[in-house]
């Protein structure tokens, strides 16, 4: 049977890992390179590298940082920001990254999504989706949710569900959703649109924003509940309030299929 | 000692992270599109990531297609990944009709649409491609798979591995003498898939 994945996310910013991973056994908490080789070793199904650099140099840093860290483990790797062009989907890719996650651009140009998944195939080619929920109107039977940009601080009226639906259609391989209402707050994926997005799409969704507690990712992968193929998570695991063994152990009790840790057997 | 090996790139994507994993279990690795290496190498592997289509065809025709067949029928050590394990089959319904090396029988479908899994009191519709770690039979090791279409083998005995998407059993890793496949990727896949490697390495030592 496939399994749900557990997806730890790096923000890297100017080369360094913005506010750093602390657990056990790492020397540098800012360093990438470091943080993903012991995530790997723990056995995280898939590792996130987000860009959150403003500057045209950061950017050159992040390749660069995506081509060491490749090399250091053996999982897939998804990378994604501030990417505009397909040039920049090339030299990702080209640098060891095994999917690449677009976003404004995606909304700027949705043509955008259909030639990378004919070029790279796509499997390559992940869309993130940002999306905030629309202040209820009196005869609304259910909340709507627009899509956002440039890290939620701009509108695009797009309303989301058929965002995604457009964007599977387009060829992308995977939906990284995030709630930008959930975000940063530690209590809980928005599960009524995660589970709809789940619903609605014929590709994999993977749930972000919000993670404060290993039941939190429960939500986000149960049936009935969010419904995602793959839960997102940073802070929970950068502070070494839970390892990759402790949260798939949570979910195994609790029936949620997740791929066992890993021995300890050497290759 | 290190094992000499030909990785082959033959344009079906990104080979760095197959080299990586080869190196890192200890064999010294050669990456060539050139036919004539690969006809003469003594264990050949075969990656690729993609479709069938056009540029499979020309593969299947030309050059690298003989060499290909080549160090298979002399019995040299040999390991497709992904679409190149998928290439050891006769064809693939993908891209309107492929064909492939024909080397065993079989040939590749492509999931259906709308499969459900039982899941608890609950079902749960089964999204395409077949994307994440899933469990192969019987070592329950799990690997990370990403693909849209399945080998169906004609013989079951060329199926070393089997894993189950939905009401699908698909080939996860095929064997037949000196010709190994898998559908997964190991270089993806951790411990489980470098321990893979591994043993193909070994099991190919003369």
């Amino acid at each position: 049977m496939l399994k749900r994945r557990i997806i730890p996310c790096l923000d890297v910013k100017n080369g360094r890992v913005v506010k750093g991973v602390h657990f056990k056994g790492l020397r540098d908490a800012g360093d990438p390179i470091e943080a993903a080789r012991a995530y790997d070793r723990q056995g995280a199904d898939e590792l996130c590298l987000l860009d959150i650099t403003a500057t045209t140099e950061g950017r050159e840093t992040f390749v660069e940082i995506v081509r060491s860290v490749a090399p250091q483990i053996f999982c897939p790797l998804t990378v994604g920001g501030g990417i505009r062009r397909e040039d920049d989907v090339r030299r990702l890719l080209n640098a060891g990254a095994d999917k690449v996650a677009i976003n404004s651009a995606a909304v700027s140009s949705p043509p955008l999504i259909e030639r990378l998944a004919k070029r790279y195939g796509s499997q390559a080619i992940v869309v993130a989706v940002d999306v905030r929920r629309m202040p209820a109107l009196p005869r609304d039977e259910e909340p709507l949710y627009e899509v956002v940009i440039h890290g939620g601080s701009r509108g695009t009226g797009l309303e989301a569900l058929r965002w995604c639906e457009q964007v599977a259609e387009l060829g992308a391989g995977e939906i990284l959703l995030t709630s930008m209402d959930k975000d940063g707050t530690r209590d809980g994926y928005d599960l009524w649109i995660t589970r709809e997005v789940a619903r609605r799409v014929n590709i994999p969704v993977i749930a972000s924003g919000g993670v404060g507690s290993l039941e939190h990712i429960r939500q986000g992968l149960a049936l009935g509940e969010g419904e995602a193929d793959a839960a997102l998570a940073a802070s929970i695991f950068h502070f070494g309030l839970y390892t990759i063994a402790q949260t798939k152990q949570y979910l195994t009790e609790r029936g949620i299929p997740v791929r066992p840790p890993e021995g300890r057997r050497a290759a | 000692m290190a094992r000499e090996l030909t990785l082959v790139d033959a344009g079906l994507g990104n080979l760095a992270s197959v080299e990586r994993a080869l190196i890192q279990v200890g064999s010294s690795t050669i990456v060539t599109n050139d036919p004539d290496l690969v006809a003469t190498s003594r264990i050949v592997v075969f990656p690729g990531q993609g479709a069938f289509g056009d540029h499979t065809d020309q593969l299947v025709d030309g050059a690298m297609g003989e060499a290909l067949r080549m160090v298979i029928q002399r019995g040299d050590p040999f390991l497709g990944i992904c679409i190149g394990m998928q290439m050891l089959f006769e064809g693939s319904e993908e891209g309107g009709g492929r064909k492939g090396l024909g080397i065993l029988p079989g040939r590749c479908r492509r999931f259906p649409d709308n499969m459900t899994v039982e899941e608890g009191d609950k079902t749960r519709r089964l999204k395409i491609p077949h994307m994440g770690w899933n469990e192969v039979r019987p070592s329950n090791e799990h690997y990370y798979f990403v693909h849209s279409y399945y080998v169906d083998a004609a013989n079951s005995d060329d199926v070393m591995w089997s894993a189950t998407y939905g009401d699908i059993d698909f080939a996860a890793a095929v064997r037949h003498e000196n010709i190994f496949g898998c559908q997964f990727h190991p270089e993806k896949s951790q411990q489980a898939g470098l321990r893979f490697l591994r043993a193909f390495l070994l099991g190919s030592r003369q």
